[in-house]
């Protein structure tokens, strides 16, 4: 792992060349909608900026302080409601709406954080998932405030203006993609100064041995619960977003177990506690699980003419490799799991540092 | 004056009595050295003052100050700090990170922070492991991590839980300097140590448990030649 200190002090060349790199990128991305102008390709990008804001907002809590939330369904959850229930009950347009999330999910934060910090270890993991479980109940059970199973179905969105002049009536994907660029580059810079910053520093003290972290003067309970507050805060941002981008929300959608669960997933396949990590994560999650989800992978088995389409194994593999994508993508998980214990991009550095050693 | 003061501890796991009626008090600037049988509560009694867990009945004064119920972090910001028998390295941490967290108890810089941990680092000469992660270092590097880190957090009164077990001779010798260069800088401390002869070169006090209770007080020379004390270390043998 680059520790704090690495980063920061000696190695500032490495850490402009990261900055150069950064910027490079995002200047690219930038671009991107003046040359690509197919939706589906636009859209798998939101996907991953989407995932990226996600992964990132966990990995606070999760990568850096080792707190294990399983239940970051509930933050999503509380942002996506929260705008979309301001916005067609109350005719709120979505970015103050935003704002009502942040301030519920921070509510429920502090409100999950008291019950939850209390356990460690697994128990905090059943714990998190319990309450989180608990809020998509709620929410489905009220159907006077939230419109329970039936959902929230957006009308339509306000055009957004500055003065008179209208920025965009949101009639494509390009606003959402640059929206969602701009919150995935906001959750990095974040992590970025929060991992160059003392609550770095005691979230992984905590992390790492929460005992010898009490005992040199860091409070546990203070800081896990300013970690929960910026992750859940962050959290909610992409499921406003996520809220508005797609124009529905019902507790499956946004307040499900498996939300949690592929939050959770996008940080380890990435790399745990790495600013980068979850970047990785979304960016092989995402058009993984597109793939398999439109059955890319039978047509290229057919395609490379490994079995015909025609025969009675080709029809088979046409009719249920799409349904199959659940299993084949957590057969793929655990792959990664087994063998890349740091995740992907823990799994590229001892790969460099392998070869460095090699040629000294 | 005393700068730690223990009233009738007892701490009590089930019918356990780990600590039974302990008393005594520690001056300013000292060494107290803390010795016993495996199991006669030495860790426990360092529990207890640190707030790890409360004491079962009984108080601990610090500067005058009842510590009962205080949490481990509100006791180190007031000026004592322990290490752990069994070291708590953050592994994943450079060496020089963690010396840093025991630093940021005090500042919010981390340039300042910085400094003052490879000040602490120089004090244990691990300054050329600085960027090693902490995981990795040998068992006589991290017990002078611990040091170092506990340094870092600038306490009055430090606790040191058997900093020399499992050393070699040589690593021993050093780490004795060190407590002794500690006492120099006016850090009072308590050191519990198997190594008699360790114990008996360092310390200005000695007291000694057995089954939970204070078996004897006094400077090393009484408490060798104490009947009781002998007793309880041949009846062990
Ligand atoms: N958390 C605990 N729960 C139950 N018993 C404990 C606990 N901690 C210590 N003990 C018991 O208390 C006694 C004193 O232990 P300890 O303080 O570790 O002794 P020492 O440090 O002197 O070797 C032992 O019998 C030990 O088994
Ligand atoms: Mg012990």
């Amino acid at each position: 792992m680059t520790t704090l200190r690495t980063l920061f002090a000696d190695t500032s060349g490495r850490s402009t060349v990261t900055i150069i790199a950064v910027l490079a990128v995002c200047a690219a991305l930038c671009t991107v909608p003046f040359f690509v102008h197919n939706p589906y390709l636009l859209h798998i990008m939101i996907l991953i900026f989407l995932s990226t804001i996600m992964g990132e907002s966990w990995n606070i809590l999760g990568g850096y302080t080792g707190q294990y939330s399983v239940g970051h369904a509930a933050y999503f959850g509380t942002g996506a409601y929260a705008t979309m229930m301001m916005l067609q009950f109350r005719q709120v347009a979505p970015w103050y709406g935003v704002w009502v999330g942040l301030a519920a999910a921070l509510v429920v934060a502090l409100v999950i954080g008291s019950i939850c910090f209390r356990l460690r270890g697994p128990y905090f993991v059943l714990a998190s998932i319990a309450v989180a479980e608990i809020l998509r109940l709620c929410t489905l059970n009220l159907p006077s405030f939230t419109n329970g199973a039936e959902g929230i179905l957006a009308t339509g969105l306000p055009p957004f203006t500055i003065g008179e002049t209208v920025i965009t009536d949101f009639s494509t994907k390009v606003p959402f993609y640059y929206i969602g660029l701009a919150l995935a580059l906001l959750t990095i810079l974040v992590t970025w100064l929060v991992q160059h910053s003392k609550l770095g520093y005691f979230f992984q003290a905590i992390r790492e041995d929460q005992d010898a972290a009490h005992s040199l003067g860091i409070s546990l309970t203070l800081y896990k619960n300013i970690a929960l507050v910026i992750s859940a805060m962050l959290t909610s941002l992409a499921g406003s977003f996520y809220a508005i981008y797609v124009g529905f929300v019902d507790p499956p959608t946004v307040m499900a177990l498996d939300i949690s669960v592929q939050i959770v997933l996008i940080c380890i396949i990435g790399g745990i506690g790495t600013i980068f990590g979850p970047v990785i994560g979304a960016l092989v999650l995402v058009p993984l699980s597109e793939a398999l989800r439109s059955n890319l992978i039978a047509s290229l088995i057919f395609k490379i003419g490994l079995v015909s389409p025609d025969s009675k194994f080709g029809g088979f593999l046409n009719d249920n490799l799409a349904h199959a994508h659940t299993l084949i993508y957590g057969i793929l998980v655990v792959i990664v799991i087994l063998f890349m214990p740091d995740g992907i991009l823990g799994f590229l550095k001892k790969l460099t540092a392998r070869r460095k050693g090699g040629e000294a | 004056m005393a700068i730690l003061e223990i009233k009738h501890v007892s701490k009590f796991f089930g019918g356990l009595a780990a600590n039974a009626d302990v008393s005594f008090a520690l001056e300013q600037g000292m060494i107290m050295g803390l010795i016993g049988p495996n199991g006669a509560g030495k860790t426990t009694l360092f529990n207890c003052i640190t707030g790890y867990y409360p004491p079962s009945k009984g108080e601990v004064l610090f500067d005058g100050r009842r510590m009962n119920g205080l949490q481990p972090n509100k006791v180190c910001k007031l000026g004592m700090a322990r290490t752990w028998q069994k070291v708590r390295p953050l592994a994943k941490l450079s060496v020089l990170d963690n010396v840093m967290v025991g630093a940021l108890c005090r500042t919010n810089s981390l340039k300042i922070a910085g400094e003052l941990a490879m000040e602490q680092l120089k004090v244990v000469r691990l300054e050329q492991k600085a960027r090693f992660p902490a995981g990795g270092l040998p068992i006589g590097e991290r017990k002078k991590l611990e040091v170092a880190r506990v340094l870092a957090t600038q306490p009055k009164l430090l606790l040191l839980d058997e900093v020399m077990g499992g050393l070699n001779p040589a690593e021993s010798a050093e780490i004795i300097q060190l407590i002794l260069d500690i006492k120099g800088r006016g850090i009072t401390q308590m050191v519990i140590e198997h190594d008699m002869k360790a114990i008996m070169r360092i310390s200005d006090r000695i007291v000694v448990l057995n089954s939970g209770e204070k078996l004897a007080e006094g400077n090393p020379h009484e408490v060798v030649s104490n009947p009781d004390v002998i007793a309880a270390y041949l009846g062990q043998d």
